[in-house]
């Protein structure tokens, strides 16, 4: 069996075991937000900057609501924003490295231009000013996120498809008439694609992180609630309700390296000799 | 090599004309009117409007307004703040000397802090302390340096008081000489030490396993039969062959040095270049926004052409003629 199989090889890697049993913990926490969650999040109690305590376990904010719903209900948001970001820079990527690698010439010249290009490029200045300028509703910081992070998944897609269109199975394709597009679509980008799986499990820690920047610097949505947002309004009450910041960070972390772990085990699964790669360097 | 270097170089101005067109089509097509803003909300006499206008030359069409921009920057005039009325260069001048001054030392210390840290793990491989360290590497790896800042704060300056929260310089104690370097360091602890202790994690993962890779090649197993004493091999081949991937990593840091500290330097309001970007996004003053954009997109890539040749030059086996 394929399950019993997949069961197998996260059993048997540390940080994938690790990584996905906190993976069920933060998609529970998300999920059934609305049924553990002790009060609503939005609602302003007369009990505000309240030391964490028995009715509120983590404490309540300078408008009375309560630390630990807020931290939950923030589990949504920071979950789909890094997976919508991470997958749509991981498409780009995908779509992107694999024309490039494999029709090769000029195609592969514009696009590999485009990646170094965008490699010189201060991104999260970019999504700073962009997130600014047009609006910082969940929406645009997800794409904008997604369009500005996609260079990483182009080189790994494109180093894999040079590789893969000259082994035989890719050459007896081309002899027996498959076309071009058919083939990239059917064998190359399928046979290429766990590195990217493993890089995108990092972009989505990578964009829950920038969320969380751009929520703290003021330019989240202020519409939903964030980890970054709520930090951002606990620092005004660093001194008297350190309780605000030091949660709500503590999820991040919590998440953040939940991704880490499963994209470094799933790195390490697929193929060891990636092992040393890691992670792209932050920008 | 020169044709490789032709090529970068190339491919670094094409970025910074990208950078140009992005920078200039998002904050032209953004919502919101600087004019407005300038006029305020009470009373905007549309002569004035008009006028203002006139005077910023957004009346007129957006590919003349473009061409001016260009024009202008070739002949080093990035305009005038919206704002302030003061030339944009000036302004980024001035700002830029406190984020290097912070960049900088963060970057040096963790480069030198984690490189020693992965050459111990290196050499305990697989040994509980290894395990450990590598552990605490994710954990920093994960922390947003915002958060890590706001902690350090919370623990170093509201609670014990021994160390300032934010700012460069203390207003009041008006010191001169060697007492205001004295302050000014005092005044780095915080912000260095959270920047320092979010990049230690990259140098440190780099540097053991590259030593570990190095460690385990054909060469090295080589000198042990001869004999060589173990700390000779290690200082003389070990060493030299593993601390380049480091020096790399190093070279990419320092082309965002101007960038990669913005968010802590907002939380300690460090009069660098973040704060400045954040008063700029909020004032609606294009010219500096652009100009800011700029002055960072240039860095970057002039940076990142100058550690790339460098680093050609440093490893004689990467040969970028073969390409």
């Amino acid at each position: 069996m394929r399950l019993n199989k997949t069961l197998k090889i996260i059993k048997e890697n540390t940080q994938l075991k690790v990584g996905c049993m906190m993976l069920v913990i933060l998609f529970l926490a998300a999920l059934l937000a609305p049924v553990i969650a002790p009060h609503n999040p939005n609602i302003l109690s007369d009990d505000m900057v309240v030391a964490p305590n028995m009715k509120y376990w983590l404490g309540t904010d300078g408008l009375g609501r309560d630390i630990l719903s807020m931290i939950l209900y923030g589990a949504r948001t920071s979950l789909v924003v890094g997976f919508t970001a991470a997958m749509i820079a991981g498409i780009i990527g995908t779509l992107l490295g694999g024309f490039a690698g494999y029709f090769g010439g000029r195609i592969d010249g514009v696009i590999g231009e485009m990646i170094n290009i965008f490699m010189m490029m201060p991104t999260f200045f970019l999504i700073l000013i962009v997130v600014a300028l047009f609006g910082s509703g969940l929406f645009n910081v997800m794409v904008v996120i997604g369009l500005t992070t996609w260079v990483g998944n182009a080189k790994l897609m494109r180093a894999q498809a040079m590789s893969l269109r000259q082994r035989t199975f890719i050459k007896s394709a081309e002899s027996i008439g498959e076309s071009r597009m058919a083939i990239l679509f059917k064998h190359i980008i399928p046979n290429g694609i766990f590195p990217i799986i493993a890089n995108t499990t990092m972009g989505v820690a990578g964009a829950i992180l920038t969320e969380s920047s751009l929520a703290f610097l003021g330019l989240g949505d202020p519409n939903v609630i964030s980890w970054g947002q709520i930090i951002q309004n606990g620092k005004s009450y660093l001194v008297d309700g350190w309780w605000m910041c030091v949660f709500a960070g503590l999820a991040i972390i919590f998440t953040v390296i939940t991704f880490y772990l499963i994209g470094d085990g799933l790195n390490r699964v697929l193929s060891p000799k990636l092992r040393n790669l890691g992670k792209e360097v932050r920008g | 090599m020169s044709r490789y270097l032709g090529r970068r170089i190339l491919t670094g101005i094409l970025c910074i004309f990208v950078a140009l067109c992005i920078n200039f089509v998002i904050i032209h097509a953004a919502p919101g009117n600087p004019i407005r803003l300038l006029v305020g909300k009470d009373n905007p006499n549309p002569q004035m409007i008009a006028e203002l206008t006139e005077k910023y030359g957004l009346d007129q069409p957006k590919i003349v307004q473009f061409g001016k921009y260009v024009g202008n920057l070739l002949k080093g005039d990035m305009g005038v703040s919206i704002y302030t009325n003061e030339p944009v260069s000036d302004m980024i001048i001035d700002r830029l000397a406190p984020t290097a001054m912070l960049a900088l030392t963060a970057a040096v210390l963790a480069a030198i802090i984690g490189t020693a840290l992965g050459i111990f793990c290196a050499r305990r491989v697989g040994t509980k302390l290894d395990a450990i360290m590598g552990s605490v590497s994710y954990l920093f790896d994960s922390t947003p340096s915002f958060w890590l800042g706001l902690m350090l704060i919370l623990i170093f300056a509201s609670t014990l008081h021994v160390l300032p929260t934010s700012g460069m310089i203390d207003m009041r104690a008006d010191n001169e000489g060697f007492a205001k370097v004295l302050d000014i360091m005092k005044h780095m602890i915080l912000p260095v030490s959270a920047l320092t202790l979010t990049l230690i994690p990259y140098y440190f993962r780099i540097a053991r396993s590259s030593i570990i890779q190095v460690m385990g090649e054909d060469f090295i197993t080589t000198l042990r039969a001869t004999g060589m004493p173990e700390k000779r091999i290690f200082r003389k081949y070990i060493f030299r062959n593993a601390i380049l991937p480091t020096i790399t990593v190093f070279g990419i840091q320092m082309a965002y040095l101007v960038t990669g500290s913005a968010i802590v330097e907002i939380v300690f309001s460090w009069p660098g270049m973040g704060s400045f970007v954040m008063t700029a996004i909020t004032r609606r003053d294009y010219p500096l926004l652009m100009g800011i954009y700029l002055v960072l997109s240039v860095s970057v890539a002039v940076m990142m052409i100058v550690v790339d040749v460098l680093y050609s030059a440093l490893d004689p086996r990467i040969s970028h003629e073969s390409k």
